[in-house]
């Protein structure tokens, strides 16, 4: 299938459909999405510090590991959620953004890198799981794993800041009274424009 | 506070900041995030310490040793930041009903850190053996942490301040 065809399909489902419609769900979507990424980011940059032997250098690297990735792999899975349901009210504007595009690439490359870990330092964490720092390709996941997620943030913020522009939304006129808008029926006969991100 | 954020706007940081605001305003709110995220990750691990979940072997003072800096640093962060993305966008920042909200939020869970830390150091024997077995204790630990989610999303809703109707100020304007 055509994937323009695939994104179309997309935004014209129920469930887009029901999200554009509402004045509420797409920005507590954004919300939701925040709060899980600041957890994912969060989390992971207590490892990120520990393996360079910036913080946390007290306690074994396994510990810091088990403790904390099931908290991140949950968070993670409630940002990437959002973020679908996000990418589905206008899927075809978000494909073409160029900061969606490398927000992809980069979390495909968070985890090449994680992958690489796996193969390269944890092989040998028995070794120095309570050394003051990780050996060098440990250490350079970390500094790599740092970088990216910093990257996959701005993007996240870029695409805000670009496709809203893109979509060619406008300020309502001055004197629109959104009280209005919350009693509006859906089938009010003017078609709700796409969701824009805030700002 | 209309006439202040149109003052504001005027200054010159403001006008430095507007001028710049393709990259400027991104950045300073990327920054923002990045210092949200270092509060969040410190109180999670904090709270789940306190709660039992994680962190058992170590005692509630060398919990709050390990991520109290990181979360007073990162504070002072999203100050700074939070204070030049008022600069940058006095109106659209300071006339909403979500921003006034959100700092009294922070305002709250801010003493609550501080206190907390505090009462810790001083009564440290009477936290690490009762006070945190507590129900009450574990449940402010719940309600710090939702404290802290909910200025997020505050903080995206001043973007969307027009779903408050008209506690919205920039609504009944």
């Amino acid at each position: 299938m055509d994937i323009h065809t695939l994104l179309g399909s997309l935004e014209g489902s129920g469930l887009a459909t029901r999200i554009r419609d509402s004045l509420f769900i797409f920005p507590l979507l954004e919300s939701i999405h925040v709060i899980g990424l600041t957890l994912v980011f969060g989390t992971i940059l207590i490892l990120d510090l520990r393996l360079l032997g910036v913080a946390s250098t007290g306690r074994s690297v396994q510990r810091i590991a088990s403790e904390i990735l099931t908290w991140t792999w949950a968070a993670f899975a409630v940002t990437a959620g959002t973020g679908v349901l996000m990418f589905i009210t206008n899927a075809a504007v978000y494909y073409d953004n160029v900061f969606f595009r490398a927000k992809a690439a980069l979390l495909v490359l968070a985890g090449v890198n994680m992958v690489a870990f796996e193969f390269t330092g944890r092989r040998t964490m028995h070794t120095w799981d309570r050394a003051r720092s990780a050996p060098p390709a440990a250490r350079a996941a970390a500094v790599l794993s740092l970088i990216i997620w910093v990257a996959v943030i701005v993007a996240g913020r870029m695409i805000g800041f670009t496709t809203s522009r893109a979509a060619g939304v406008t300020p309502p006129p001055a004197d629109v009274n959104f009280e209005d808008l919350f009693g509006a029926p859906a089938d009010s006969g003017n078609a709700p424009a796409a969701p824009s991100p805030g700002k | 506070m209309k006439q202040f954020a149109d003052w504001l706007s005027t200054t010159s940081p403001s006008v430095f900041i507007q001028e710049h605001n393709t990259w400027a305003i991104p950045a300073i709110q990327s920054i923002h995030i990045v210092g949200i995220a270092l509060v969040m990750g410190s109180v999670l691990m904090i709270d789940l310490r306190i709660l039992g979940w994680a962190g058992a072997d170590q005692t509630l003072r060398q919990t709050t040793s390990r991520f109290g800096p990181w979360l007073t640093g990162s504070l002072w962060l999203m100050l700074a930041t939070g204070i030049l993305m008022v600069i940058g966008e006095p109106v659209r920042e300071l006339i909403t009903f979500s921003f006034w909200l959100k700092m009294t939020l922070v305002a709250i869970g801010t003493l609550v850190a501080v206190m907390f830390q505090r009462m810790l150091r001083r009564h440290e024997r009477q936290w690490e053996e009762t006070l945190v077995h507590r129900s009450s204790i574990k449940a402010l630990a719940i309600g710090t942490f939702l404290v802290w989610a909910f200025i997020i999303v505050l903080g995206r809703l001043i973007a969307y301040d027009h779903i408050w109707g008209s506690w919205s100020p920039a609504v009944t304007q």
